[in-house]
């Protein structure tokens, strides 16, 4: 990161006032100005041997790969969700849907993490499923409604307090009232514009008409875009998603692709699942008139005639099976087939007379640069019983070309590799 | 179908003993069974073994069938409103809700520490 680029931050991070009444926002007012918050400096590691990680271990047995990959236990990881690994160590932040964002470290560069700790543990955290990366080094974290900018999180990171910019106040990202715990995790990403993106969820299984307005102008159930470090130039990029928990840039052609998730209630094998692609700002990508190719006779919105400007899908998934976490495969490791393309996890159903998903899907793309095949990578964490011994949430690729796949069911992180 | 898990079938046997009272045993013991298989739908937020999975779901494992039984009835009237549970108990009949509260509370617990 640039030197005046921390300047910046931290000027703007000062300028910004807070109101604040609990212990975690009079921590994040020391922490904006260097000074220590008084937490304990020793932060409890989470055991990454014994019975729980033996028993893990063999369940991975169980998964199934293409000729040629393995998988093995990275780390322990309580309740993992998404994953940003660190632009120049061996180490990453994964964020829960709880309180606590997790440092993961690789010390000896094996392969295989040695250290598992709270991040800023000073601060209280809540629903930090969003991390994501800046270019030049700045971690962003969005909550369920807030979102924080580390500097140099990689560095700061070994002790309780870190320097922290506040990017959006607590409250702000969207209107309070409208908290929900339905679909109330974020993702997030940072383009090529040095913009941050951050899809929104809408909190209902199909949202109620008078909801739709209100929605549409705050960017919840789309992807809104704002400046990383003071929040500025907030506005919304895209709507029409009901509740996407996966987006990343397709490095090649700047494009952003993301995930969305199936509405429930309409039998077991309808609407299916999308993966979207969008180009420019601005598109609307149809619900809650349509998901997949099914119109959502919730509220009557079947009734509706079906609105024409709709972006389709670029890839449909199997109805219910949860497309969380994402990522182009940037790597070298694996083969050729795989370059230029995306992963994504499936979390799995929920409710589906016969579950579905727990899996991780590979989707390969034409010249043009739009979707082609999409194909089952890993699968068999769901068990002959219909039982989840995991469930993936999201996909990550390491220094090496191997890919992370963080599973918040087992709280767990796993390693795929393609050896020589 | 219940036979295939060892473990699950020792606990049917403790619900159909503390049930012997009121109820033939083997009628308990087969809404337990049934509860489980229908469990199956409620696995990924509530656990099979009756501890959340997920953050924004309770722990049902123990808790009293009657207490389960009426709040299900309230979200599939309506009276108590969530958006995942409304989807969850839509299409379950009076059964279904008598089975799935029968399994939850024949789960048992055991409290290791409590905050002093």
């Amino acid at each position: 990161m640039t030197r005046t680029g921390m300047a910046t931050a931290f000027a703007v991070a000062l300028a910004l006032g807070g109101i604040a009444p609990a212990q975690g926002q009079q921590n994040i007012e020391k922490l904006k100005q260097f000074k220590v918050s008084g937490t304990d400096l020793n932060i409890p590691p989470v055991p990454q041997t014994g019975k729980n990680a033996d028993a893990i271990r063999e369940n991975l047995k169980r998964v199934k790969l293409p000729p040629g990959f393995k998988i093995d236990l990275y780390a322990i990881v309580p309740d993992a969700r998404h994953m940003a690994v660190a632009p120049s160590t061996n180490m990453l932040f994964v964020g829960t849907r709880k309180t606590t964002v997790w440092a993961v470290t690789d010390r000896n560069s094996d392969y295989v993490a040695d250290e598992v700790k709270a991040f800023a543990p000073s601060l209280k955290f809540q629903v930090p499923n969003g991390v994501c990366w800046t270019k030049d080094g700045f971690l962003i974290v969005v909550e369920h409604n807030r979102i924080l900018n580390f500097p140099a999180a990689e560095f700061f990171y070994e002790g309780p307090d870190v320097a922290v910019i506040e990017v959006v106040p607590q409250g702000q990202l969207i209107p309070p009232e409208e908290e929900s715990f339905n679909h109330g995790a974020r993702a997030c990403r940072v383009g090529a514009d040095k913009m941050l993106y951050v899809a929104l969820g809408q909190p209902f299984n199909v949202p109620p008409r008078e909801k739709l307005e209100l929605f549409k102008k705050v960017g919840i159930g789309g992807i809104i875009r704002l400046n990383p470090f003071d929040g500025s130039k907030r506005e919304v990029y895209a709507t029409g998603v009901r509740n996407s928990v996966g987006l990343d840039f397709n490095p090649k052609d700047g494009s952003l692709w993301f995930t969305d998730n199936q509405t429930d209630g309409m039998g077991d094998d309808i609407p299916a699942g999308e993966v979207n692609r969008a180009t420019k700002p601005g598109q609307f990508f149809g619900y809650p008139w349509k998901q997949g190719r099914t119109r959502i006779t919730e509220n009557g919105y079947d009734k509706d005639p079906l609105p024409a400007n709709i972006t389709d899908p670029q890839v449909y998934t199997d109805a219910h099976a949860a497309d969380l976490g994402m990522t182009f495969y940037t790597g070298k490791q694996f083969p050729a087939k795989y370059q230029g393309g995306f992963f994504t996890a499936q979390h799995g159903s929920w409710n589906r007379t016969k579950p579905i998903g727990a899996r991780v899907m590979f989707t390969s793309l034409k010249a043009d640069g739009t979707a082609d095949k999409t194909e089952i990578f890993a699968d068999g964490w769901l068990d002959e019983n219909g039982i989840y011994r995991g469930r993936p949430v999201d996909v990550a690729v390491l220094h090496d070309g191997s890919l992370l796949i963080s599973d918040d069911f087992a709280g767990a992180i796993y390693r795929v590799s393609y050896p020589q | 179908m219940w036979l295939r898990f060892p473990a699950a079938a020792a606990l049917f046997g403790a619900a159909a003993v503390s049930c012997a009272a009121f109820m033939a045993p083997d009628a308990a013991a087969q809404d337990v069974a049934a509860g489980r298989r229908k469990a199956v739908a409620c696995q990924a937020c509530h656990g099979l073994d009756g501890i959340a999975k997920q953050p924004d779901a309770p722990n049902l494992a123990a808790q009293p069938a009657s207490y389960l039984e009426r709040e299900l009835r309230a979200y599939r009237a309506g009276t108590r409103r969530s958006e995942v549970m409304a989807v969850a108990v839509k299409a379950l009949s009076d059964v279904d809700l008598r089975d799935l509260a029968a399994y939850y509370s024949a789960i048992q617990i055991e409290v290791k520490a409590v905050p002093q």
